[in-house]
């Protein structure tokens, strides 16, 4: 589904991501952790066409992001760490544009845009500008606006922080539905219980490179997660 | 407290004195005492240099006939307007909406403490503008009348009673405007609304100032008679810059009055109104159809609801389009008057009238920039056009459509106005329209050419890339020079020998190679810029 070659990222003098390599099969949940800086923002980014990188090649279901930008798009979907969106739209106008760049049927988008707003409870709030909404309620429009056309592929930076302790749940048994479906997650977090408990697969990234990958079993072998991730930063 | 805080507003007044928001980093002195005396250059050398001519022209013939109070009754009539016309669009943000509110309200701060400390910045606002009318106006009149005591504190304790009262007037407006704003709906179009009532009323008493002057002067007798019978305030108030102790004694108590009640007022309902989440009452949610639209139909739509949603970006932007239908109205009423006097004064030159409407039509157009800041706009949320399927041209290529869009529409309005009431001949119509369009286009492309190279993504405030980006800049002065250039030209090279038809075909010509070059630029090279971004 995602595959990531030699991909190398700099920002001046400065490698942000240096020869990183990484495959992700579908229905694979598939965790990047690293500390602060460590490039994994920059491997999100690079993926899903918002930086150009200098070398290697990363393919979404076998095309190139280089060579083939719009059709890698069209599979993914991705949501940032910090969910900007157009405070000057309405959530249900922002939705809406989302499903008409996608394409999304009339009779689809109104399904799924009901099903998973009243999913998150903020089915009330969708005719409100997007201005007047809190940090969470953005989180959960950004997501609604990720699922809206059931993409292959869903890239998420830090998508728990600012949901409250339902939505989280929520999130997390949508994600597991997508993959079951034979689609595809690929997400950072910080928060290593949910990666031990969530992913399939986790890689670690420090200081740009891949240090350890793999399945959670391979990765932690008898330890905890936080053990071997703490092992490794020092 | 209160000087803490005082001293942390007074950081934030003239902040922008010491730190270049730009390059996030404080300015040298150089650059500070250079931006300081820029700005004191611009207020006392152009506004300042303003109103001491207006002064000079009212104080001699009202102090010859002993009627100084009038004087100062006018000048200080107009340092309020202009102190309260300078603050007021700042204090309600000012007052209320500061974003260390949550901050100063969460510590063991006295919220009479917060206000006053707010209630310095728009005095300071206020002040600032209205100084530039009454120091000017005391000088002078100090000049014409003789330097002594009684025109020194007379001169002195205006000033403080016209800077009180304007704070006073704005904090009242403020307050008006936050209880407002709290309920009112469609904010954005109303703002344009007022904002235009606003500027029509000054063009308004611009264009009469100076029949109203003249007449004035003519029957200040009268006037004065009359004031002192009917309005004896207005005379009082005067008469305090002239030094009259018992109208000054008035006029004090008065002010201080009118100041306690606003103090009593904004210190009572500050808490309520800072704190008020601004919510209009919720608009709820139904269940509805929803359609689909095509991509191209979606961007387009996206950057009209950006537009129309922002009174910065309409007012700042897209002015032009508002004037354009005015104007024309303006013309198809007065039209003809119009031509019979232009055609006294460029006659002789051929052609010279239909250079001056087509001048006129670039000169609406050129207040067009919405493409200038447009990529700006896109600020923290740029990531969605980023990560969307959609090509940078498709979400380029909306943008200028917007600018062509509206813009199309004002200028046929435009168009059909100067059609009904010019004498044409037919090829020198086809060719203004030809110019326009062109022109129009060349606006279009070029604004949205500098918002690609030009692009600020990292503003907290939208009217910092609407007002003080360099693509806007450049885009607008870029416009202005180009209508100058029109008009020098034909008039002053004389590019009346070559008759309109010739001379503008000439202009056609660069507006459609230097338009294709910059549509060529936008789709290859500003695509791989903005994809970059």
């Amino acid at each position: 589904m995602l595959k990531i070659e030699h991909l190398t990222k700099k920002y001046g003098d400065k490698t942000a991501v240096d020869n990183l390599n990484l495959h992700i099969q579908p229905g694979e949940i598939y965790g990047f952790i690293g500390h602060n800086g460590a490039g994994k923002t920059t491997t999100l980014k690079s993926v899903v066409g918002i930086l150009q990188f200098d070398q290697g090649e990363i393919y979404i279901g076998g095309e190139s992001v280089k060579e083939q930008p719009l059709k890698c798009k069209s599979k993914i979907a991705y949501i940032p760490d910090n969910p900007d969106l157009y405070d000057y739209m309405t959530g249900i106008k922002y939705l809406n544009f989302i499903a008409d760049i996608f394409k999304v049927s009339a009779a689809d988008r109104k399904e799924r845009i009901h099903k998973y707003a009243d999913l998150f409870e903020i089915t009330d709030d969708l005719a409100q500008p997007i201005a007047a909404y809190s940090h969470g309620m953005k989180q959960k429009l950004a997501i609604i606006s990720a699922w809206l056309h059931e993409p292959e592929l869903i890239i998420m930076d830090e998508p728990f922080v600012g949901l409250d302790p339902k939505a989280s749940h929520l999130l997390k048994e949508m994600m597991r539905k997508i993959c079951d479906n034979g689609g595809a997650i690929f997400f950072s977090t910080h928060v290593l219980e949910v990666a031990e408990k969530l992913c399939d697969k986790v890689a670690i990234i420090k200081g740009g490179k891949l240090i350890r990958q793999g399945t959670m079993d391979e990765v932690r072998g008898d330890e905890s997660l936080e053990d071997v991730f703490l092992e490794l930063e020092e | 407290m209160l000087k803490l805080l005082v001293k942390k507003q007074l950081n934030e007044i003239f902040r922008v004195y010491f730190y270049d928001a730009k390059k996030n980093k404080a300015r040298s002195k150089v650059s500070t005492i250079m931006f300081m005396l820029w700005f004191a250059v611009i207020m006392t050398g152009v506004l300042g240099g303003i109103f001491t001519m207006l002064s000079r022209k009212l104080c001699a013939p009202m102090a010859a006939l002993d009627m100084g109070w009038m004087y100062f009754a006018l000048m200080g009539l107009l340092a309020i307007l202009l102190g309260t016309f300078g603050s007021v669009f700042n204090t309600f943000s000012g007052l209320y909406l500061s974003k260390d509110n949550d901050l100063l309200l969460s510590m063991p701060i006295p919220v009479s403490a917060i206000v006053a400390s707010r209630l310095l910045s728009v005095y300071i606002m206020g002040l600032m503008y209205s100084a530039v009318v009454i120091i000017p106006a005391w000088i002078v009149y100090m000049v014409t009348a003789g330097v002594n005591t009684q025109n020194i504190f007379g001169g002195i304790i205006l000033m403080v009673l016209i800077s009180v009262f304007v704070m006073t007037l704005s904090c009242l407006l403020g307050y008006a405007v936050a209880k407002v704003s709290l309920k009112l709906k469609h904010k954005s179009m109303i703002t344009v609304l007022v904002s235009l009532l606003f500027i029509g009323a000054y063009y308004f008493f611009y264009f009469k100032a100076q029949s109203m002057i003249t007449d004035l002067l003519t029957n200040l007798t009268v006037y004065g008679e009359k004031i002192k019978g009917f309005a004896y305030l207005l005379f009082a108030f005067g008469s305090v810059g002239v030094g009259d102790v018992k109208a000054t004694l008035i006029m004090l108590a008065l002010v201080a009055v009118i100041f306690l009640m606003m103090w009593f007022l904004i210190s009572k309902s500050f808490l309520q109104v800072a704190t008020a989440t601004g919510k209009v009452s919720k608009v709820e949610y139904r269940k509805k159809a929803l359609k689909q639209k095509s991509i191209t139909k979606a961007l387009i739509l996206r950057e009209f609801k950006h537009f129309t949603s922002s009174p910065g970006y309409m007012l700042n932007s897209g002015l032009g389009i508002f004037l354009m239908p005015i104007c024309a109205v303006v013309l198809l009423w007065k039209g003809r008057k119009m031509f019979t006097l232009l055609n006294a004064m460029f006659g002789s030159q051929d052609g010279s009238v239909l250079l001056l409407i087509t001048i006129m039509l670039c000169g609406l157009i050129s207040m067009d920039i919405m493409t200038a800041p447009s990529i700006s706009l896109e600020g923290k949320s740029l990531w969605i056009a980023q990560t969307l399927p959609v090509t940078p041209w498709q979400v380029l290529r909306a943008k200028l459509d917007m600018q062509l869009i509206l813009n199309g529409i004002s200028v046929a309005v435009g168009m059909v106005c100067v059609a009904v009431i010019c004498p044409f001949k037919i090829g020198q119509f086809v060719m203004m329209i030809l110019q326009v369009l062109s022109y129009v286009f060349v606006m279009a492309v070029f604004g949205l050419f500098m918002g690609v190279i030009k692009p600020v993504l990292t503003w907290t405030n939208e009217l910092t890339p609407i007002k003080q980006s360099a693509s806007v800049m450049i885009t607008m002065f870029g416009g202005l020079g180009y209508t100058a250039i029109l008009f020098i030209g034909y008039m002053v090279f004389p590019g009346y020998t070559l008759g309109y038809t010739l001379y503008i075909g000439i202009f056609i010509v660069v507006n459609v190679v230097a338009g294709l070059t910059l549509y060529i630029w936008l789709r290859t090279k500003g695509c791989d810029r903005f994809a970059e971004l």
